[in-house]
C-alpha cells in the first residue's frame, strides 16, 4: 500500500482548505462587483464543463469576486499545470435567461463562473 | 459432504437481513475491499469518513441562524466570515481531512433573505450541498426534476412546496455549480418576540435553510408535500 501514488492535493491543501490553497495565485481580478459581463458561448464543451448551458451567451452582473482556483474543466482531468483563475458569482435576470419568464421581472439567478468564460459586456 | 461437516455453530449464525443482496451491494463490497487491499485507503479511514457522515445534520445551521437573529454582531460575522461563524456553532469546515471534505470544499456562503428578497438553492449539475453544516442532502434535492425545474420555474416549484411568494418579493435562485456551498439565512418570522435561541433554532428546519420553506411559529419539521397518486401504479401494470 505504501507504494500507491497519493493524491498530492491533500498534502498541499492541509491546513489551508480548498480553494484557499490557491489564494494569491491568479493575479488581479479582471472584473469587480457590479461589472456587466457576457458568458462566452463560443467555447467548446467537449467531455466536461461546469458553465451551465442556460447562461451561455447571456449577460449578467458580477455579484461577488469569489475565490481563486483552477477551472473545473482542468481539475477534472487532474491537469497539474492548470493555472488558477478568479471565480465570480454572476447574477442574471431570470427574464433574460428564459423566454417567456412570467410577470415577475425582478427575479434573478446566480451562478459561479470562472474568468475565462467571461467577457466585459458593452 | 453433508451440511454439517463444517465447524461453525448454526445457532450462532446471524441470519441475513434481506433475502437478496443487490448488485450495488456486491459492487460496493468489491470496490471497498480492493481499495483497502491496494492501500488506496485503510479500513480505519473508511470508518472515519462513515462516522463523519453519520454525525452531520442540520442542527448547527439552525443554531447559526437563531444566533444571528438574536445577535447583530454574529449576523455580521456570519455574512462576512461564514467559516468562522460555522466554528462558533461547532462546525469546522476543515474536517475531517485537514483541508475540508473533498466534495464540499471550504468556500461557504450564507445568503441573507430580506422582506423583499428570497433565496433558494439548487445544484443543477449534480447535488452539491453544504453537508458539513447541513448534513446530507434530501433525496428530492438530487432529483433531475428539482434540478431541471428550479432554475427556470422557481415560483412554480416553491408553490409545490407550499411556499407562495408575492410578486414584490424577488426570488433569487442560487445554482451551486462550482466550489462555493450556500445556505439561506431566512427572515425571523413574526410571533417570536422574546424567544430563546433554542426556541428559534427549533423552527429553522432543513427546508428553510435550502429556501423551499419559511420558518413559521409552530412548525418544527420539514415540508411534506401533497403528491398526486401515480396514474399507472406498478401493481396494476400487466
Amino acid at each position: 500500500g505504501s507504494q500507491v501514488k497519493r493524491n498530492a492535493h491533500h498534502l498541499h491543501a492541509v491546513g489551508k482548505g480548498d480553494p484557499q490553497v490557491y489564494a494569491g495565485k491568479a493575479g488581479k481580478p479582471a472584473f469587480g462587483v457590479g461589472d456587466r459581463v457576457r458568458v462566452r458561448d463560443e467555447l467548446p464543451v467537449l467531455f466536461y464543463t461546469r458553465t451551465p448551458e442556460y447562461v451561455r451567451g447571456a449577460t449578467g452582473e458580477i455579484a461577488a469576486v469569489a475565490y481563486e482556483s483552477p477551472a473545473a474543466e482542468d481539475e477534472t482531468w487532474d491537469i497539474p499545470e492548470a493555472a488558477p483563475e478568479w471565480f465570480y458569482v454572476v447574477r442574471f435576470t431570470m427574464a433574460d435567461l428564459w423566454d417567456g419568464y412570467p410577470d415577475t421581472a425582478t427575479d434573478t439567478l446566480q451562478t459561479e463562473i470562472p474568468q475565462h468564460w467571461l467577457r466585459a459586456a458593452s | 459432504m453433508t451440511d454439517h461437516d463444517h465447524p461453525h455453530d448454526h445457532q450462532r449464525t446471524v441470519a441475513p437481513m434481506v433475502d437478496e443482496i443487490t448488485d450495488f451491494e456486491v459492487l460496493e463490497v468489491a470496490l471497498r475491499e480492493l481499495c483497502i487491499e491496494k492501500g488506496i485507503f485503510t479500513a480505519a479511514e473508511h470508518r472515519r469518513f462513515t462516522e463523519f457522515a453519520e454525525q452531520i445534520g442540520p442542527t448547527p445551521a439552525a443554531r447559526l441562524v437563531a444566533r444571528a437573529w438574536l445577535d447583530p454582531e454574529f449576523m455580521a460575522l456570519a455574512l462576512a466570515k461564514p467559516l468562522s461563524a460555522s466554528k462558533a456553532v461547532g462546525v469546522d469546515w476543515m474536517e475531517p481531512t485537514g483541508f475540508g471534505t473533498p466534495s464540499d470544499f471550504t468556500a461557504f456562503r450564507i445568503l441573507a433573505d430580506t422582506p423583499t428578497l428570497h433565496h433558494v438553492i439548487v445544484c443543477a449539475l449534480c447535488s452539491c450541498y453544504p453537508r458539513p453544516i447541513l448534513g446530507n442532502s434530501p433525496e428530492w434535492y438530487r432529483t433531475p426534476n428539482y434540478r431541471r425545474r428550479l432554475v427556470r420555474w422557481p415560483r412554480q416549484v416553491l408553490a409545490e412546496f407550499g411556499l407562495y411568494l408575492s410578486d414584490d418579493v424577488e426570488v433569487r435562485v442560487q445554482d451551486s455549480n462550482q466550489k462555493q456551498r450556500y445556505m439561506v439565512l431566512p427572515v425571523r418570522p413574526p410571533g417570536t418576540d422574546g424567544w430563546t435561541e433554542d426556541q428559534l433554532a427549533e423552527i429553522v428546519t432543513r427546508d428553510t435553510l435550502i429556501g423551499v420553506a419559511l420558518p413559521k411559529v409552530g412548525v418544527t419539521t420539514n415540508v411534506i408535500t401533497d403528491t398526486r397518486p401515480a396514474v399507472h401504479p406498478i401493481a396494476q401494470q400487466p
